[in-house]
């Protein structure tokens, strides 16, 4: 900015002023565009962090897989026994133990969260909403190895009682484990859905004659849906990977593909935890295979979770 | 006509029945959810009760044995004091236990126990409540457990003769070997606090400013759906994932061991995607007005961004910091393969001395390692009673200050 000067000063004493009035504005400038890209650095750190997690975790779970002494991926896969000791690392059972476990928290746990969804956002009166989201929002707080005090102190003594097997841990404690804790995800996600369906749908179906009950479940629902859709997925992402609350009442066991519910499991989950205190050498590069499974099975349940997003926009 | 009739008459009669059964279902499944709040809270608090006193509370959890070395000051004439168990030459009162332990039973005010050193030179002060086990040579503990029977009269009678015993002692200073029993949580409670304030002192700044990135600077281009990507997908990663790359890189890659720092460098990416989701919706929720008339008067983008949009972004990054406080407090599988579970207070940020176990990892070693349920539900009662605080907080600055938004 040239200082217009007036006739008294002379030329070169206005320039003086006006380079001086460019400088600190050229070093104001420089400050602010290394606070900007500072700025962006920062922004960026998530990417290096999901970056360098990927690559860690895969180049060392990837590891026991490739070059000589090197592990089949096959055994690996499909081996139904974790024997360290011996030099064996099926995860096959693992794999079955979680998915089957995460199945069965969606088949109770979708349902029941939906119905409390439906209440508090359609049928609660204000207070009571406020009341149930209040509730809902503690459970969704309760840190995880709570949820595992309670599994053991209440449901595995419960379970021991009318299972079939001696024990109580089983896949049976772990689907009621997780139900629980998956219901917080989705009832307030699935609430959040149906409030945003517009009034109109509603205020429409009920003019045309439709009950409340016919309303809510043939209209507003099937109106929510990908918002309860990405409730489910994120509960099947928080179901799969969690550990601290069932690495008590799911049983551990060595090998062998559950049979039932009552069957002991091992979750992909519980394997890394247990035994990355103390393993080292192949059995800990293992434990991060069995952590590459777990990723890529997250990974595939985000893309889902993506695609129905698209779909919808 | 009236076959029609009947017919309508049942089908209306079948959707009633199908509407009762469903309200049902749902009043049905809001009572189950309600029900299992309280079925877990009820749980863990009558569980955990019993074991919650000022002890646990206030105490180191390990018990400490210490050799203090406190200076004699034996008074000449007459010892025998009306007070069973009064050492007049240090001052203090011993006493026994239910257990047949000596303990500290009261210390005079100008007792020469504050003046007791430990065996390293380091001042150590007896307290009330410790338990005795020996003083200099009289080993009382052996004493105590051969005596037969635990009348009131069996204690006098052996309290008495042992006064006497340390009477008759003329040392300048007496080497008295005392327990301090443990039993409480205090370590576990600063671990926690360590962790909180280091993870967010590390995932604070950078997810405030990539958040003002993302709003502020960011063109809606390839690189901001590239960045939100790669938070959303961090989100979503369990946090046993997050271990193992914890236990990978800062454990022994970059050799802090088991640490506070490798375990608050971990948790602090767990919170990233949190602050800058949370910020950056604050942020959004800033009227354009307050941007576009800062710049139109003269402002610059960086001025407007620290004096104008930052303060009124406070209360929603509060809020942020509140929800990652809650998300520490509840990690344990991150922890658990970072910081170790080693119960005491971490005395540096990296290296030999500085794992330490917070609230959550104690609970769950209680659990596993000695099927310890008491004493993890109580612990359990201190976190549920600090999420709840958090909750409060966190909804009473959102009433407060973010529902007066607009202009």
């Amino acid at each position: 900015m040239i200082l217009k000067d007036n006739a008294v000063e002379s030329n070169k004493g206005s320039y003086r002023i006006s380079t001086e009035y460019l400088k600190s504005n050229m070093r104001r400038d420089i400050i602010t565009k290394i606070i900007e890209f500072l700025f962006f650095l920062c922004a960026l750190v998530g990417v290096v962090s999901l970056i360098a997690i990927i690559g860690f975790v895969f180049y060392k779970g990837l590891s026991p897989f490739i070059g000589k002494n090197a592990y089949s991926i096959k055994e690996f896969l499909t081996g139904t026994r974790w024997a360290p000791s011996e030099g064996l690392y099926g995860i096959f059972y693992m794999i079955v133990g979680s998915v089957m476990s995460t199945i069965g928290a969606i088949i109770v746990g979708v349902p029941l969260g939906i119905l409390t969804a439906v209440y508090i956002a359609e049928l609660a009166n204000k207070r009571v909403a406020m009341i149930m989201k209040s509730t809902v929002e503690l459970l969704a707080g309760i840190p995880s190895i709570l949820y595992g005090a309670f599994g053991l102190g209440i449901i595995v003594p419960f379970l021991m009682r009318i299972s079939p097997r001696v024990q109580g841990q089983s896949m049976f404690a772990v689907i009621i484990i997780l139900t629980i804790m998956i219901l917080p995800t989705i009832i307030s996600l699935s609430e959040s859905a149906m409030r945003a369906v517009p009034r109109a749908y509603y205020a429409a179906s009920m003019g045309l004659g439709a009950s409340k009950m016919q309303t809510i479940f043939k209209v507003m629902i099937p109106a929510a849906k990908s918002g309860i859709l990405q409730a489910t997925i994120l509960g099947i992402g928080r179901a799969i990977g969690e550990t601290m609350a069932v690495m008590m009442i799911a049983g551990n066991p060595t090998g062998g593909l559950p049979s039932s519910i009552w069957s002991m499991i091992r979750p992909l989950t519980t394997n890394i935890a247990m035994e990355m205190s103390y393993a080292s050498g192949r059995q800990s590069d293992m434990l991060f295979a069995t952590g590459v499974v777990l990723f890529i099975f997250i990974m595939i349940i985000n893309f889902t979770m993506l695609k129905i997003v698209r779909k919808d926009s | 006509m009236q076959w029609e009739l009947a017919i309508c008459m049942g089908k209306y009669m079948a959707t009633k029945l199908k509407d009762t059964i469903l309200k049902g279902a749902i009043y049905t499944s809001a009572v189950i959810t309600v029900g299992l709040l309280l079925l877990i809270l009820g749980f863990i608090l009558i569980k955990g009760l019993p074991a919650i006193n000022i002890d646990f509370l206030t105490r180191m959890y390990e018990n400490k044995t210490t050799y203090v070395s406190v200076p004699n000051n034996p008074s000449p004439g007459d010892n025998t004091s009306e007070i069973t168990g009064y050492i007049r030459s240090i001052g203090i009162t011993i006493g026994i236990n239910d257990e047949n332990q000596a303990y500290v039973k009261e210390v005079d005010k100008n007792s020469m126990i504050n003046q007791g050193v430990d065996s390293i030179g380091n001042p150590y002060i007896i307290e009330k409540g410790d338990i005795v086990t020996r003083i200099e040579d009289i080993n009382i503990k052996n004493e105590l457990s051969g005596i037969e029977g635990n009348t009131e009269k069996e204690r006098e009678t052996y309290l008495n003769d042992f006064i006497h015993r340390v009477d008759k002692k003329t040392e300048t200073f007496l080497t008295i070997k005392v327990t301090r029993t443990g039993g409480g949580i205090i370590p576990m409670v600063v671990t926690t606090v360590y962790m909180i304030v280091l993870s967010l002192a590390i995932a604070g700044p950078i997810g405030i400013l990539g958040a003002i990135y993302l709003n502020e600077y960011a063109k809606k281009g390839r690189i901001f759906r590239g960045i939100h990507f790669a938070i959303e997908n961090l989100a979503g990663i369990p946090s046993i994932i997050y271990g193992l790359f914890g236990s990978l890189v800062f454990v022994k890659l970059c050799k802090m061991q088991y640490s506070i720092l490798a375990g608050a460098l971990t948790v602090s990416i767990i919170l990233l995607p949190i602050i800058i989701t949370t910020t950056e919706e604050t942020l959004k929720s800033i009227p354009n007005v307050y941007r576009e008339s800062s710049l139109g008067l003269g402002a610059t983008k960086l001025q407007t961004i620290t004096k104008v949009i930052l303060p009124n972004a406070i209360p929603g990054i509060l809020v942020a910091v509140l929800l990652s406080i809650g998300r520490v407090v509840g990690e344990s599988a991150a922890l658990l393969l970072t910081a170790g579970t080693v119960a005491r207070i971490p005395k540096a940020l990296f290296g030999n001395s500085a794992s330490g176990s917070t609230l959550t990892i104690k609970a769950y070693s209680l659990m596993k390692e000695e099927n310890d349920l008491t004493t993890a539900s109580a612990i359990g009662i201190v976190l549920i009673a600090i999420i709840f605080l958090l909750n409060i907080v966190s909804k009473f600055i959102t009433k407060r200050y973010l529902s007066k938004k607009g202009v």
